[in-house]
């Protein structure tokens, strides 16, 4: 059918300009060979430029997978794949499991005695578990140990054993060299002969006593390997007893921790001091009753607007990261543009920010942190009743994002640092204009404001994102470090608290937590690059 | 002389006994529990900051076991990097109070460091501190010291063992390094008490030279408690004094030996407070007033024992705390030293009961003589440059630390029969009796700061 022809066709050509503009131009020969377009073509390009690399990364995978459990660091396994998915899980699972809580915390009437029931006999079901499995770790810690008291006995013989003889030839050398320094008196040996035994003594010392040494070494990693099985088991205990945990805490949240249960036992409060109020006679009392009638109100109405404490979890890390970078980009952009501009298109500006541009930009973000830190901290002496705050704490989706002084001076830090690559390839788009259109302006008289929006900051577009582009994935890179350091929550502060906590798990999450940041980093890329795009003409911009 | 001691003896005991009868007329006679006016909170969303370690644990789990929220309080706790971070953090207001080291509140408002007038009215613990040394001086100490050179060696050690590494070190042109954790940390002034019972000069304090190097034949520098074993595992340093979990940390990666404890240095020390601004507590005294009651629950909470005398309550503290959003490591390595054990190697695990005490001994009432002390180790090392009477000792502790508050929120929980009247000092004037529980056996009375100063052969005398 002609009519289908075109049609499919421009689906084509739609879905493979989507895909150049993203920048994913590696599934092009895949769209081609959906609408079968030379077929052979395509197949040699998906083999060389989709499968080969997936090839390739999986094998650095299996690499990883093979060389981490073989790298044996003090501060413990360096983590395979396996591990940081199961890192990926936990994290997850600590973020539902406040959801959970959340909604138990907001739960009301009928489906609260329900849920109340069903966290009950999952408690219990749990608890068996745990139980039994409790049990079963002395024995196994038992059999562990003798294990362990197996190999390390003839090891520790061994050590005795040595110690003993060295002990004995350290005596017998002293007892020579008494000897020899008596017969040195007697000047029947020579003073040479003596100082040659006593070195001798040093050297057969030093001797033995890195044979001792290699021994306990030994016996220390013995003690330091003991068999997996016990850590395994200790760790599914665990896991099971924070669910219990965490069940335990789900009942608190449906019963006395519950806002309704909580507003109904505030409004019962309020109705007894009203009984009050109406029994009481003399004046003092009158008033004390009715002052505590208007105490319990206010209380039952802040009960009310009370929300859940909630942790925070690694999706809030990212979320919050992913503001305080807008925020930071925002102003970034806001403050590079402009001058930026002034700069290309006046030499005298360009030639008086040049000192301050060179001088600034190779200040590290962690400098810029410390004095922000000092700076901002002097504008918010009350933080909590600060209108920036209180405002920002009102707004629907920030609001829950906790915003506070240190967010505000991480956003600066990364403005600071975000702000050179934009500003720089501002100016050099603005100055790099063809002198052609410059003259056009000229000839049609045009306003500043005419030359401005028609011309120069239409032309220096690419060149603009380009900037924007770098400054992003400058202001991310900082940002994590900047959070770290101020312990602004984010991923950045994840990571150091992570890194802080020094649990089995601590490793694992990092890692997470950096495939984490390098994806998020990536899409933020992907988006300034469909931005860049967008806005130019011709070829754009590279995708790598 | 002895004519007007007495005379001040006198005076100072019948004010006392005064005070008891007008305490107990004010507590049990004239006034009936249930009458005690209720607390209008002036504040009850709270933010509190803490330390990641396992003397955190009265904070903790007065917000997990609901004792904030049965105050009415709103509690959020979150974790500082460092000490000075968490001091900062309370003075500018973006929290409302933490778990601070004894010497912290003391050391601002004489204005060492950061200067801010701190108050507390709750001592969170005692003991719970260690000194680790890295496994090469560990091994030079068993080669100095041969009888230390088995599994389980003999206890206290002292640092006499350490004199040969430190002279070798000096001999080679360089110092022992070693770390603690804040300069007006606890942890500071046991290590230096232990170094220099041995003979080891840690260092002086002076006007000029405010890192404590002067004199010093080991320098000890400030490292933030979790970077502690790495930090030793990288050679920066040879060794440290750290709470817990940072020392059986050590002992569980295989890079260090944890040579003595505190519980060994000074038998029942106290070690953290919690410390708010002099400002919040004069614009909230309500809620802190109802902090403190959740507090002292908390502690009684975590002291409280099984019938068979174990910690009954410990391993689900243990639980919470090894949340990540709280202390964070591993359950196993919490459990350790607070169910009352302590590995000091791998093959050296003995039964600590009181490592970290957070009720028994009167242990949250907020003594005057603690404070005292810390004071006494600050001008013994040079931290307080000039010499002070032994009346500006009592003055600045009685500026600092807030019994009054802390009796107010202990009479209501006696009513509400949360605790028991024996849990508490309710007529004490606040200085523990004299005590030679220390290492070297030095005796130390803290209404007399200038003699005890005086009592010691390295520091400052008066």
């Amino acid at each position: 059918m002609p009519s289908q022809e075109p049609k499919a066709d421009s689906i084509k050509y739609g879905l493979l300009k989507f895909i150049d503009i993203t920048g994913f131009k590696v599934f092009d020969p895949v769209v081609r060979l959906c609408f079968g377009e030379e077929p052979q073509k395509q197949l040699g390009q998906i083999g060389r430029f989709m499968i080969v690399p997936v090839i390739f990364v999986f094998c650095c995978m299996m690499l990883w997978a093979y060389v981490a459990p073989r790298h044996k660091t003090k501060s413990g396994e360096v983590p395979d794949p396996t591990q940081v998915w199961g890192a990926l899980v936990v994290n997850d699972t600590l973020h539902k499991r406040e959801n959970e809580k959340e909604a138990d915390f907001l739960l009301t009437g009928e489906a609260r005695t329900k849920k109340i029931a069903e966290v009950e006999t999952l408690l219990k079901a749990k608890e068996a578990e745990a139980k039994t499995l409790k049990e079963t770790i002395p024995e196994i810690a038992a059999s562990v140990q003798s294990d362990i008291d197996a190999s390390l006995a003839p090891v520790q013989k061994k050590y005795d054993e040595l110690k003993a003889t060295h002990k004995q030839e350290v005596d017998a050398r002293k007892e020579k060299i008494k000897a020899l320094a008596q017969s040195v008196a007697n000047n029947e040996a020579s003073n040479e002969q003596l100082i040659a035994l006593l070195r001798e003594d040093s050297v057969a010392k030093k001797e033995a006593r890195e044979t001792q040494k290699a021994i306990k070494e030994q016996i220390a990693a013995i003690n330091d390997n003991p068999p997996k099985v016990l850590k395994n088991t200790q760790l599914q205990y665990s896991s099971i007893e924070n669910e219990v945990q965490h069940l335990k805490k789900r009942l608190d949240y449906l019963n006395s921790g519950n806002r309704g249960q909580k507003v109904e036992k505030a409004e019962q409060a309020v109705v007894s001091a009203q009984e009050k109020l109406d029994a009481a006679e003399e004046p003092a009392a009158i008033l004390a009753a009715a002052k505590s009638v208007v105490k319990g109100k206010e209380k039952v109405e802040r009960i009310t607007s009370q929300k859940y404490p909630r942790r925070a979890t690694i999706w809030f890390q990212v979320w919050r990261s992913l503001f305080t970078v807008f925020i930071g980009f925002v102003l970034a952009a806001a403050i590079a543009i402009p001058v930026g501009i002034m700069c290309g298109l006046n030499k005298v500006v360009m030639a008086c920010l040049t000192p301050l541009i060179s001088v600034f930009k190779p200040v590290s973000p962690v400098v810029w942190l410390l004095i922000f830190q000092i700076v901002v901290g002097a504008f918010f002496p009350n933080p909590e009743t600060h209108p920036l705050f209180v405002f920002a704490s009102s707004l629907p989706w920030i609001g829950g994002l906790k915003v506070n002084p240190a967010m505000v001076y991480s956003a600066c830090t990364v403005a600071m640092c975000a702000v050179w690559p934009a500003l720089v390839n501002t100016a050099l788009g603005v100055s790099s204009i063809d002198q052609d259109h410059l003259n056009v302006a000229k000839v049609l008289k045009l306003g500043l404001w005419a030359r401005l929006t028609k011309i120069i900051i239409p032309s220096s577009l690419p060149l603009i994102f380009a900037g924007l582009r770098i400054s992003l994935g400058v202001g991310w890179m900082v940002l994590i470090a900047a959070e770290a350091l101020s312990s602004s929550d984010g991923l950045g502060k994840y990571v150091w608290d992570e890194y802080q906590n020094g649990s089995s798990q601590t490793f694992a999450n990092i890692i997470f937590a950096c495939f984490v940041v390098g994806i998020i980093g990536f899409f933020l890329d992907r988006i300034m690059i469909i931005l860049q795009r967008s806005v130019s003409f011709g070829d754009g911009a590279a995708t790598v | 002389m002895s004519f007007k001691r007495k005379f001040q003896t006198f005076l100072l005991v019948l004010s006392v006994m005064l005070g008891m009868i007008a305490a107990q007329n004010t507590i049990f006679a004239n006034e009936p529990f249930d009458e005690l006016p209720t607390l209008e909170l002036e504040k009850d969303e709270l933010k509190f900051g803490f330390i990641k370690l396992t003397d955190c644990a009265p904070l903790v789990i007065a917000k997990e076991k609901g004792f904030f929220e049965d105050e009415g309080l709103q509690v959020d706790v979150t974790a500082q990097p460092n000490w000075k971070q968490l001091l900062d953090n309370v003075i500018n207001g973006e929290l409302d109070g933490a778990h601070m080291l004894s010497g912290q509140p003391l050391a601002a408002t004489i204005g060492f460091g950061t200067k801010a007038h701190i108050v507390t009215a709750y001592t969170m613990d005692l003991n719970g501190n260690g000194i680790t040394v890295s496994n090469d001086v560990w091994d030079s100490m068993v080669e100095a010291d041969p009888s230390l050179d088995s599994p389980t060696p003999p206890h206290p050690i002292s640092a006499e063992s350490l004199k040969t590494v430190v002279q070798d070190k000096l001999d080679s042109g360089e110092k022992l390094q070693m770390g603690m954790v804040f300069p007006v940390s606890t942890h500071n002034y046991e290590i230096r008490y232990w170094l220099a019972t041995a003979g080891i000069h840690p260092g002086m304090y002076t006007s000029q030279d405010i890192k404590g190097f002067s004199d010093a034949q080991v320098e000890l520098s400030v490292t933030p408690p979790p970077q502690m074993p790495s930090t030793m595992e990288s050679g920066t340093i040879s060794g440290y004094c750290v709470g817990e979990p940072w020392n059986q940390k050590a002992v569980s990666m295989g890079i260090g030996v944890p040579v003595t404890t505190n519980y060994d240095i000074w038998k029942n020390n106290p070690e953290k407070v919690f410390g708010v601004t002099k400002k919040w507590a004069d614009e909230n005294p309500n809620t802190h007033i109802a902090v403190i009651k959740a507090l002292i629950r908390a502690g009684k909470w975590l002291d409280e024992t099984a019938d068979d005398g174990s910690l009954k309550n410990r391993e689900e503290a243990c639980r919470i705390l090894s949340q990540s959003n709280y202390v964070g490591a591993d359950f196993e390595v919490l459990k350790n030293s607070m169910t009352g054990f302590f590995y000091f190697q791998k093959s050296d695990r003995r039964s600590m009961p009181e490592f970290n005490v957070f009720f028994k001994h009167d242990c949250t009432y907020p003594w005057y003589s603690d404070g005292v002390w810390f004071l006494t180790q600050m001008r013994r090392w040079g931290q307080i440059t000039e010499s002070k009477p032994a009346s500006w000792y009592d003055e600045t502790v009685k500026k600092v630390y807030l019994p009054a508050v802390y009796l107010n929120a202990a009479k209501r929980l006696l009513a509400e029969g949360k605790i028991a009247k024996t849990d508490v000092p309710w007529d004490t004037d606040g200085y523990k009796p004299p005590t030679k529980d220390f290492i070297d056996g030095i005796e130390y009375d803290g209404r007399k700061p200038i003699e005890y100063i005086n009592s010691h052969t390295i520091g400052n005398k008066d």
